[in-house]
């Protein structure tokens, strides 16, 4: 192709971007500049009305108590620690749907899929059934005698984790089944035939072909974790102070806009930086590698 | 092999049962006559699956979560698709600013949105309209459709779609026969998930839906507080979960997808 | 001439014709408008549609659609779309109508109307007072054997084992005063309420549903919690080892539900009538007698059963704690802070 026709392929190709540009910017972009102007607001006295003057209050309130930093880095780590779990958890579950399942793939897809399909509040209400003192969880550790006392389950960190895994997998196993099924066996047999033992197999061939759907799968189920409110709620009892439950509690029940909306825009910053450090260090390895 | 094969299958039944109780649970309480949620059941009755049959607000509820969810989740098909095609094969140079601001939508609490939504909505005098709701819901399931799609179209050879075009067949039609039945797997796991993004979404739904609109999650909500779960949402809820098994079970039986996808 | 004084009079006579058979309310013909109304689900939702939108409907033409969700949630989108309300009736709690009302949001209950003088005097501050609950004890009633008092929670052997509704909530002000009243003072003095709560330790479990602190209380996980006698007495039936207790020292603490007309609405006169609705014989009656809501209208009578109930008498109403509802409001920024770390200990 001649340079004159890929320049035209090339606007070609950046044209289909449009529609999705215009609706993210009239729809999304529209609301979340409000936000950031909102975020320099702030509420009188005694009224839930807004006084636009401009002002950095909020932002002070936010890094000068380390209560909501704490809560935001809380989330974060939560988040992190739910993308790995799903990763170790969602990995094998996809490679044995591609390749052990056969005729049983879509039966188990569907399987899979269920817990996206009930929404977030009943199947939490479910684990806290699950995991609560006198729950299936604790009964039957207690029963095969490996603890004497239930192990608490429910108001901590731990709970929150199980129950942002339990609902957020799919989103990590749905993408990874696409993506390992696009990846045919004869790949692994050709790197293995050449004497490549299975770990190696797995970092230098099947990893990086599996790169995007790990990426992919990883993105949602982090973003999901960020934002998820039903989970930490009531699977934390209550006790435990996130992102989402900070910003609900701030914009639908105190009213207090312009702090939301601070707490939201802090919050941003945090997953800029943690992004650009990402990136960094991807094209660090991607250097050497 | 066949070690490691046996201990992967166990690993992943285990990771499916974890994944799958508390929907058991929830289908098992379904079956209980009492107005709270409790489980193990104390008195088996189908009367929560009759009252959902006969609730007529349930009825509108599901048909209008339904349809939102349809509506938003075509739209969001197209545009993230395109998309996702844009970024993976369109010779862009420089992503990372656009996929940042196309995911953009999955990183903020969508209550803090969703009310400066409902501002300019009520400046421009639509609130409460239908197009609002699903031009609402379509920026929410975006994301995940283009993550997806592109995820799929990252894995598709582009020289099959340019073989064909280089045999003479126009664009459109090259893409529809080469591209499209190898991106099906993608593009059914995007839409499956768009969906129930859009159908079990709560916070956009209630801020943004009109009185004609409620949408069943939102009914859930609704009582939460005063009355607790209405135990016919865990009725349908238990339809809900059984109709798509059986579907499936259904489909492969007399089409056999899992050999197509 | 004569002609002219003709016509003038068959037209003074046609205007006199047309607003006699306009003057009886309710007899005009709004068909094809629509009412809205944000309330909650469940059996409020439906007792209202059976009991005042229905009849609204047959006597106007007009059509009654609810908007359903939670009070914050409601009262956020009441402030959101101030340019343009889409709602005309809003349901709210104590802890929120008289902020609607100084902000403006809302028209400010017409003093003149029947059904503002129906209602007990001094409840309708910001909106007209729908329903009167009191703040009471749900206990479990073998870790409990007697109706507790207030006082009882602070038992040691309860250290923990309390549930608290979320914050910010008319429940979490309620017990507050409570809290601050047994520390001898009021909910003026935030400090000691605070201190006094906190000693109780960290809640058990804060519940976003009913079914979440029935089925910890009935498993023995929770011994008490302060919560509405509304919601809980509807639920004893299912739960007979659960019971509920008004205490006496200080009393329950009196919570009303709200109902509001937005201000700028599309329909402010059938809002009217449906508020007259809402607040009449039909609807009052049907909530006390089926959901225990306690009638706001001192006209209407009730059965005995619901008597003992609910709060309907006024020596009832004067045993109950009256706090200072548009102070505990100005505070709310504040003491959602303060609540998240005392008494939550996020």
């Amino acid at each position: 192709m001649n340079g004159a026709r890929m320049m035209q392929g090339r606007r070609a190709g950046a044209v289909l971007l449009v529609p999705a540009l215009v609706l993210v910017a009239g729809v999304f972009l529209a609301p979340f500049l409000l936000l950031v102007l909102m975020s320099l607001w702030s509420q009188p006295q005694g009224s839930l009305l807004l006084d636009t003057t401009l002002t950095l209050k909020n932002y002070l309130r936010i890094f000068g108590d380390p209560f909501y930093l704490r809560g935001l880095l809380t989330t974060v780590w939560l988040s992190l620690a739910g993308t790995v779990l799903c990763l170790l958890l969602g990995v094998p579950l996809a490679w044995w749907i591609v390749r052990w399942t056969g005729r049983w793939r879509g039966f188990v897809l569907a399987l899979v899929l269920i817990p996206l399909t009930c929404g977030a509040l009943l199947p939490t209400l479910g684990l806290v059934n699950l995991l609560g003192p006198l729950g299936v969880v604790n009964g039957t550790l207690k029963a095969l005698g490996l603890i004497d006392r239930g192990l608490p389950l429910l108001g901590n960190q731990a709970g929150i984790l199980i129950g942002l895994v339990q609902a957020f997998l799919p989103l990590m196993v749905l993408p990874l089944v696409t993506t390992f099924g696009r990846m045919p066996p004869s790949c692994e047999a050709a790197a293995m035939s050449l004497g490549a033992r299975p770990p190696q197999v797995w970092r230098h061939v099947l990893l990086p072909l599996a790169a995007p759907g790990l990426l992919a799968g990883s993105l949602l189920v982090f973003c999901a974790c960020l934002t998820s409110f039903v989970t930490p709620q009531v699977l934390g009892q209550g006790k435990v102070a996130t992102f989402a439950t900070m910003a609900y509690q701030q914009a639908s029940q105190v009213l207090d806009w312009p702090f939301a909306s601070a707490l939201a825009m802090v919050m941003l910053a945090i997953l800029g930086l943690m992004g650009v450090a990402a990136w960094g260090l991807g094209w660090r390895l991607g250097a050497q590698g | 092999m066949r070690g490691r094969g046996i201990l992967l299958g166990a690993l992943s039944i285990a990771t499916l049962v974890f994944l799958l109780a508390p929907i058991a649970v929830l289908v098992l309480s379904a079956f209980d006559g009492g107005k709270f949620f409790r489980f193990p059941p104390r008195e088996v009755s189908l009367r929560w699956f009759v009252a959902a049959y006969e609730s007529a607000e349930y009825r509108r509820s599901l048909a209008n979560s339904g349809i939102v969810a349809a509506l938003s989740t075509a739209a969001s098909l197209v545009l993230g698709t395109m998309a996702a095609h844009a970024l993976v094969r369109g010779g862009l140079r420089r992503t990372a600013l656009v996929e940042a601001v196309l995911i953009a939508p999955l990183t903020l609490p969508l209550i803090v949105w969703a009310i400066a939504l409902l501002q300019i909505y009520a400046r421009l005098g639509v609130s409460g309209s239908l197009g609002g709701l699903v031009l609402a819901h379509t920026v929410v399931t975006l994301p995940l459709v283009v993550r997806i799609m592109m995820a799929t179209l990252a894995q598709i050879d582009p020289s099959l779609e340019l073989a064909a075009r280089s045999l003479g067949a126009r664009p459109l039609r090259a893409a529809a026969r080469t591209t499209l039945p190898l991106a099906m797997p993608g593009l059914l796991s995007a839409g499956a998930f768009a969906f129930l993004a859009s159908f079990n979404d709560v916070i956009v739904s209630t801020f943004i839906a009109g009185a004609g609109w409620n949408t069943f999650p939102v009914r859930l909500y609704s009582q939460l507080r005063g009355q607790g779960v209405d135990p016919i949402t865990m009725a349908i809820g238990a339809v809900i979960v059984v109709a798509i098994l059986t579907l499936v079970l259904l489909g492969e039986a007399v089409f056999k997808w899992s050999r197509k996808l | 001439m004569r002609d002219g004084v003709r016509v003038r009079a068959s037209l003074a006579a046609a205007l006199f014709g047309s607003v006699v058979l306009a003057a009886p309310a309710g007899a005009q013909d709004y068909s094809g408008q629509t009412l809205v109304v944000g309330t909650w689900g469940g059996d409020i939702e439906r007792l209202l549609r059976e009991h005042a939108a229905q009849p609204l409907e047959e006597m106007t033409g007009a059509k009654v659609e609810f908007l359903l969700g939670g009070s914050g949630d409601r009262m956020s989108k009441l402030y959101a779309e101030r340019e343009n309300p889409t709602m005309d009736v809003a349901f709210q709690n104590i802890y929120e109508a008289p902020q609607l009302l100084s902000d403006g949001l809302v028209v400010a209950p017409d003093e003149a109307s029947d059904a503002y003088k129906a209602v007990w005097p001094g409840m309708n501050n910001g909106c007209y007072a729908m329903s009167l609950v009191g703040l009471g004890i749900a206990y479990n009633k073998d870790l409990v054997p007697e109706p507790p008092e207030w006082a009882d929670m602070w038992t040691p052997d309860y250290h923990g084992m309390i549930a608290m509704a979320p914050y910010p909530g008319s429940e979490g002000d309620g017990i507050l005063g409570v809290a601050a009243r047994l520390a001898g003072a009021d909910e003026h003095d935030a400090d000691a309420a605070f201190a006094k709560l906190a000693e109780l330790g960290p809640p058990a479990l804060t519940y976003t549903s009913l079914d979440e602190v029935f089925a910890l209380m009935d498993a023995g996980e929770v011994a008490m919690a302060p919560m509405i006698s509304g919601y809980v007495l509807a639920a004893l039936k299912e739960y007979p080892g659960i019971g509920f207790a008004f205490p006496t020292e200080p009393g329950p603490v009196l919570i009303r539900d709200m109902v509001c007309q937005v201000a700028n609405s599309p329909n402010p006169e059938l809002a009217r009538m449906f508020i007259d609705l809402a607040l009449g014989a039909g609807t009052q009656k049907a909530y006390a007698e089926e959901i225990m809501f306690g009638p706001t209208n001192s006209q209407v009578e009730i059965s005995e059963q619901a008597a003992t109930d609910t709060i309907n008498t006024p020596e009832e109403v004067e045993g109950l704690l009256q706090l200072d509802w548009p102070y505990v409001i100005s505070q709310r920024a504040d003491w959602t802070e303060r609540w998240n770390k005392q008494i939550l200990g996020q």
